[in-house]
């Protein structure tokens, strides 16, 4: 089982006391890179839900600089304490309530008392929560708690609450420890961190606009805030009033000057001055260690380095991507920035100069509404284990599955990437060849003002020196101006085939068949065809490639790819299809639609019937070649998701792999997974000749697992159980196997069938008529009859 | 351009083989990435990086490393099932041992001067429980690679160790110089002696069962194969010659089970591959070869040494009998490039060399570089307009029989396609209901595609419907002469290509030309081809009226004594049929019994379509 893709950019890395290693949340774990080589070198693993915070241990000495402590938490509630060179956990302590946020003043405000590092009663947590008794009722109350534990006690009581609001925000803490706040809409709260044991005071700092990011001056009483409309604001003097050190000072400081320039209201600030550069909201803020500096970064992707005494800009273009976080190293030299596309480039300090970056899986690119549930942006070479996905950028990447490494990527349209910019151009799909040579996209070019769409298809032909693709053929307005809605690829052959929602699907194919060098091939359109002028809105060739199936709305016809023959046409459902998919050599065809009424249908090509169908919304289907093995992906309902005997069963993942075996309605196998939404799923065929499933979920996480072996099952029980055994874990986002206990494995089996409800509604009988076997199929003066009245009916639903 | 040979160039896999390691004895070493084939890291100056500047003096530069050998491994770690460390094991000409962790980059451990005078080779095995490097003063040395401690030290030989390899099991080491011996490793016993190199042996590897090491020296142009397990004095079991001395040789598979499958590459960087069940036929077998193509000679004489050319390769697995995978780094060494490829045994193989990391001159470049982009970005566009020539949809499939003649033609291939085509055509009529109801409407009195050329012909005659032959005769007399001449020629086609039944046609034309035969004799010197037509077709029946009255008369007896036998008799029947076989035949010539006998029949017809109503 191979689990990968996951995402770098959750949380805040955090360089090692050295700045040799580099440590990243990855789901789950946390994985250390080291920023040498940029190769991972280890990982922490033992919480079972996303590491939302990891603070290192800071070294005071130069003597404690090899010193591998963290401290991370996660929101499976626990708080944990790591030995990263080991790797060794330490300590856990269990907050029960998701922690999305941590800081731990004592350990950077008390470098000097290196002795004291785990003196108990100094060791203080803020940690920002989330209060899920409140959660469940679905109450309007404000559920983000900002509360103070004390991690010397194995068991954490409920802690003194500081704030609430109505989401958990994240903590940001002063490089010196002295303070911390969080930002809450227009507002900064901020409070000192008391030095005894008495309660720490607060303050607020108040803007216009929502604040986005905050940061603290290492040294001096200075608050840099960026906004949603890319202002920064740099406060000076704050909490002088309010947050004063010893009540003496209190008394000498509380004079009321109003004339602070810039500063709203009552706060206690000195003055307010504000910084204009950035277009977009400002996401990422953060002093130089020195304190000479505030870097600043938000939507366009560009480092903005300030000189805190005049303003002076220095900047990292280019860098192609929101950013999200910048986090400097213990050594001057080094600093990291971390971006939105799962890439974190490691920086050459002064020069500001891209060293290295460590990058992931690119995450999904966000469509617009339109083409949501409707867009393929997932394609799998099955021989190799290569996935390409669309990612933000008009790019596909190229990712190995097999390697979890990226390998190129492939710009699909001409225009440059802003990150800033509005989307205008919107690829909609990708697929993949059988034997991963072609490569086909279709991109939209969305109208400005209602002028000026485009719709393209575009072939590419794969290069293996380079381990990319370049472009072959395109095809400007291939259907129209209707948008294509599937492309498929021939099993053995150059052809593809793409539908559109106009009401005809053409049959492309490469001329690099019938001679000429590799080079020169071109696609041209070898076939039109149409059905009744209705929208095609899914296609997929036989096993065999010499039957090609067309959804035309709902009805499955079924077409001689050569010639372009009618060959039949298959009986309607009730919801438009959106994915077909032959289960691999059989006669089995299975469809699936999903508006309004979801539904997954097996029909037998050689009937012309439908076999079974259930009640279920698919997100993805594939088959195996070779047997008549099919595996959907389907989302589990919402109600029967929060049923409370199944709760445990399900425990927050939202869809199910099913493994099918031809004709047998009853799956053979059932994997929940996570993030099922935008997910996708395919069998890797590799050269062992052994059947692997690959799936992506809806943020490119995946994992790759053998659905038939036997060994698998068990060997991924045993891997389960000795997680729960040694780190009480489970898998986060990602499949998680179920072993072949008897009496669970019924019960989920029961669980599959309760959940599958019958195709057959018994207020319509016509449509019950066609499904069945053909031999008891009534006479057709019978027939007739039925069939004109549910025509009728049909059209009297429309009517109503 | 710095001329590098090949036999100089240092290069590692991974285990996994998705990094390859690769250094061009400048003591600097790339670790390229063969997924995304771009330099992952370099290790340049590991040695003063560290704080070993102790041991090394300091100002030392990277450039007096001198790397004489390296194998990748990775240390697997028993406590958790996570990455284990990969090191990298280099041997210096300076005889250092070093272990450089790959993924940190930072170097594991040292064992200073462990060979006076180099060390040559390191080797492990598969497990990697320990690692034995030998050098230029005969000695052998156990190290642990997880801590770099010296286990144990041996003397192997009285000359230098030139090279050594452990069998995949760890069992056996062979070690050799000019000759090639073989140790057990656990308590270091010779076991054999081969002798037959004359120089130093550069490459020793064994099967992947242990049971044969190959080796090959120095200068030499072929790759000896050794039995580890045969008699004390033995000669080579085979010899595989090349055209090239070889630097590298691999092996995969098993004498008993898989056959056994070799690879080498030469100092030309050609890689080689031999394939055989067992050593005999692996000592026949011819080399396949993979090499670069060298199509460009202006280039090789302008970057003299610096051409493309096969300097890694791995085998990886076994496909089917006769082919293997392959990895294989080709390219220059500045830019590799990595594929996987199939090898199959009898197919020499030529890999098309990339100029990438080429460095051309200016004037050559523009024009190149235009070139090559013209042929690589050649990139076809289709506007609108691209459908002209496609394919249009062949609208409607309702007749049984075009699809039958269709269908086994489509799906030759699979039998489950022409399956389902049988199906299609059985149950066509029976599901796609709506289609059927309209389709009846068309196909309505059409049973032949042949009939609709004529229809325009014989418009306003129903062909089916027995007409009595009184009305018959009316319906001729009311046709004009001319579009009863056009019918007739029709009602001769039709027949000729037996579109019809005699049957329904006969009477038709009969009354044609009783009544129109003024016309038709105007008409002569024309339509003689068509009355022509007629007399031969009218001939070649009657020659078989003969046997076909023979057939009817033994019939009648049959079906006569049969019905007594039932005691049943329907002989009218057989006799209503003899008479309408007839009736096609002798029209002109027995006119009045037939028409006799056809009223019978539409008599018997009729009463028949009774019975079968009621």
């Amino acid at each position: 089982m191979i689990r990968g893709g996951r995402s770098y950019v959750t949380s805040a890395p955090s360089f090692s006391n050295d700045a040799k290693k580099l440590l990243v949340c990855t789901g789950n774990t946390v994985s250390v890179f080291s920023a040498a080589t940029g190769l991972q070198i280890t990982s922490l693993e033992g919480h079972t839900a996303q590491v939302t915070t990891l603070i290192v241990v800071p070294a005071s000495s130069a003597a404690q600089k090899i010193l591998c402590y963290c401290w991370t938490a996660s929101l499976d509630g626990t708080i944990r304490h790591w030995d990263f060179s080991g790797p060794e956990l330490l300590q856990t302590i269990n907050a029960q309530v998701p922690i999305y946020s941590m800081v731990i003043p004592s350990l950077l405000s008390e470098p000097q008392q290196t002795d004291k590092r785990y003196d108990s009663s100094k060791l203080v947590a803020y940690v920002s929560v989330e209060d899920t008794s409140l959660v469940r009722e679905g109450s309007t109350e404000l559920r983000g708690h900002i509360r103070r534990f004390n991690l010397a006690k194995e068991r954490l009581p409920r802690g003194d609450t500081l704030k609430e609001t109505e989401e958990p925000k994240s903590i940001v803490i002063s490089p010196s420890g002295e303070f911390f706040g969080i930002r809450h809409k227009c507002k900064i709260h901020v409070w000192d961190v008391p030095s005894g044991g008495s309660v720490s005071k607060k303050m607020t700092l108040h803007h216009t606009k929502v604040i986005n990011a905050f940061a603290f001056h290492p040294t001096e009483r200075i608050i840099a805030a960026g906004d949603v409309t890319g202002r920064v604001l740099i406060w000076r003097g704050f909490g002088n009033r309010k947050l004063a050190l010893g009540s003496q000072k209190k008394n000498a400081r509380a004079m009321v000057d109003l004339d602070n320039p810039g500063v709203r209201d009552e706060d206690d600030a000195e003055s307010c001055t504000t910084w204009h550069w950035h277009s977009a909201e400002v996401n990422v803020l953060n002093f130089s260690s020195d304190g000479a500096y505030l870097y600043s970064g938000g939507r366009e992707g560009v480092l903005v380095v300030w000189q805190l005494d005049t303003g002076k800009k220095k900047f990292l273009p280019r860098i192609g991507s929101p950013l999200l976080y910048f986090i400097w190293s213990p050594e001057p030299t080094l600093s990291s920035v971390v971006c939105a596309d799962n890439q974190i480039h490691l920086l050459k300090m002064p020069s500001m100069e891209i060293l290295r970056t460590i990058s992931g899986i690119k995450p999904p690119p966000s469509l617009p509404k339109m083409y949501e549930g409707l867009s393929s942006t997932v394609a799998f070479d099955r021989s190799s284990g290569i996935a390409a996905l669309c990612t933000e950028n008009y790019c596909v990447q190229l990712y190995n599955l097999l390697n979890d490494r990226g390998i190129s990527e492939v710009q699909v349209c001409e225009r440059n990437h802003q990150p800033g910019d509005e989307i205008t151009v919107v690829v909609t799909a990708v697929a993949l060849s059988l034997d991963g040579s072609v490569m086909s996209t279709t991109e939209v070019k969305l109208p400005e003002d209602g002028i000026g769409g485009l719709v393209s298809l575009k072939f590419w032909e794969s290069e293996p020196d380079s381990k990319t693709f370049t472009l072959s053929t395109i095809v400007y307005e291939p259907h129209k101006d209707a948008g294509i809605s599937a492309i498929a690829f021939h099993p053995t052959r150059s052809m593809a085939v793409s539908t559109s929602f106009g009401g005809d699907f053409k049959i492309w194919v490469s001329n690099s068949d019938k001679s000429q060098t590799d080079k020169d091939s071109s696609w041209i359109c070898h076939a039109v065809g149409s059905y009744k002028k209705k929208p095609m809105t899914a296609a997929a060739f036989s096993g065999d490639g010499t039957v090609l199936a067309v959804a035309a709305e709902n009805v499955i016809t079924l077409w001689n790819p050569d010639k372009n023959i009618l060959l039949s046409v298959l009986g309607a459902t009730l919801t438009p299809i959106t994915k077909l998919c032959f289960a691999g050599k059989s006669e089995f065809l299975v469809a699936a639609s999903h508006f309004p009424k979801p539904e997954l249908s097996v029909w037998n090509t050689s009937k012309l019937s439908s076999s079974w169908s259930y009640g279920l919304r698919i997100e993805a289907i594939t088959s195996a070649l070779d047997s008549s093995t099919f595996a959907v992906l389907a989302l589990v309902p919402k109600i029967f998701r929060k049923s409370k005997s199944k709760k445990n069963v399900f425990r927050g993942r939202d869809g199910a792999i099913l493994l099918f075996n031809g004709s047998d309605p009853k799956p053979v196998s059932i994997w929940t997974v996570m993030k099922a939404e935008g997910g996708s799923i395919s069998f890797l065929e590799g050269d062992k000749s052994q059947l692997r499933l690959a799936y992506v979920n809806g943020s490119h996480e995946y994992v790759v697992f053998d659905p038939n072996s036997d060994e698998t099952h068990e060997r991924s029980a045993a891997d389960y159980e000795g997680l729960v055994g040694e780190e009480e874990t489970g898998d986060f986002g990602y499949t998680s196997m179920y072993g072949e206990l008897p009496d669970y494995d019924k019960k989920r089996k029961e669980d599959a069938e309760s959940l599958v409800t019958p195709f057959v509604s018994s207020e319509r009988p016509w449509e019950t008529i066609f499904s069945g076997s053909t031999l008891n199929f009534p006479p057709l003066q019978k027939l007739c009859g039925e069939f004109f009245e549910s025509l009728m009916e049909k059209s009297n639903s429309v009517v109503e | 351009m710095n001329l590098v040979n090949i036999k100089d160039v240092l290069t590692s896999f991974s285990p996994a083989l998705d990094y390859l390691a690769l250094s061009t004895g400048d003591g600097r070493i790339k670790i390229w990435d063969t997924v995304k084939g771009q330099v992952q890291t370099e290790f340049a100056d590991i040695a003063s990086a560290e704080e070993t500047n102790i041991y090394t003096n300091g100002g030392k530069g990277h450039l007096s490393v001198d790397y004489t050998c390296m194998k990748w491994l990775s240390l697997e770690r028993k406590k958790k099932r996570k990455l284990g460390t990969s090191i990298l094991v280099l041997g210096t000409g300076g005889g250092d041992v070093l272990a450089l962790d790959v993924a940190s980059g930072q170097l594991k451990w040292r064992i200073s001067d462990c060979h006076p005078g180099g060390v040559n080779a390191v080797s492990s095995s598969t497990k990697a429980s320990c690692i034995y490097s030998g050098g230029a003063d005969g000695m052998v040395c156990e190290i642990d690679p997880n801590s770099g401690n010296l286990i144990r030290k041996f003397k192997a030989s009285t000359k230098a160790v030139s090279s050594l390899s452990v069998s995949p099991d760890g069992k056996i080491l062979a070690t050799a110089s000019a000759q090639l011996k073989t140790f057990n490793c656990s308590d270091l016993k010779k076991i054999h002696k081969f002798t037959g190199h004359p120089g130093g042996v550069r490459c020793v590897a064994f099967t992947e069962d242990g049971k044969y090491v190959l080796s090959s020296a120095v200068g030499e142009r072929y790759i000896a194969v050794w039995k580890t397990d045969g008699a004390k004095k033995q000669s080579a079991s085979c010899v595989l010659a090349l055209e090239h001395p070889p630097v590298f040789v691999d092996s995969w598979g098993e004498t008993d089970k898989m056959g056994l499958y070799v690879l080498a590459i030469s100092e030309v960087g050609v890689c080689y591959f031999w394939y055989g069940s067992n050593v005999e036929e692996l000592g026949n077998a011819k080399p396949t070869k993979v090499s670069l193509a060298t199509e460009d000679s202006s280039l090789k004489q302008q970057h003299k040494g610096s051409l493309p050319v096969i300097f890694a390769a791995k085998l990886q697995g076994v496909l089917k009998p006769g082919s293997a995978n392959a990895f294989i780094a080709s390219g220059l060494l500045v830019k590799p490039s990595f594929q996987k490829m199939l090898l199959q045994f009898g197919n020499d193989l030529v890999l098309n060399a990339s100029k990438n990391g080429v460095l051309l001159p200016i004037t050559q470049s523009v024009s190149k570089s235009k070139k090559g982009q013209g042929v690589q970005n050649k990139v076809t566009t289709l506007d609108r307009a691209h459908a002209e020539d496609a394919l249009l949809p062949i609208a409607r499939v309702a007749d049984l029989q075009e699809k039958k003649s269709v269908q086994p033609h489509s799906s030759d291939k699979d039998t489950d396609m022409i399956e389902q085509s049988q199906a299609v055509s059985d149950y066509v009529e029976t599901f796609s209901m709506e289609d059927k109801l309209r389709s009846l409407g068309i196909l309505k009195g059409t049973n032949e595609p042949s009939n609709l050329s004529y229809a325009s012909a014989i418009d306003g005659i129903d062909l089916e419907a027995y007409l009595p032959p009184k009305k018959l005769k009316s319906a001729v007399l009311s046709m004009e002469p001319s579009t009863a001449f056009k019918t007739l020629e029709a009602l001769a086609s039709m027949w000729q290509t037996r579109g019809c039944g005699g049957r329904y046609l006969l009477p038709w034309i009969y009354s044609i030309m009783v009544t129109h035969s003024h016309y038709i004799m105007s008409r002569e010197p024309k339509n003689h081809q068509l009355l022509s037509i007629l007399h031969k077709i009218t001939k070649s029946r009657t020659i078989a009226l003969q046997q076909l009255l023979q057939l009817s008369g033994r019939l009648q007896l049959v079906t006569a004594q049969i019905n007594k036998a039932v005691g049943n008799e329907t002989q009218t029947r057989v006799h209503e049929q003899e008479i309408d076989d007839e009736s096609e035949d002798e029209e002109e010539d027995v006119e009045e019994h037939f028409y006799g006998e056809n009223d019978n029949e539409s008599e018997l017809s009729s009463d028949e379509g009774e019975d079968k109503g009621k």
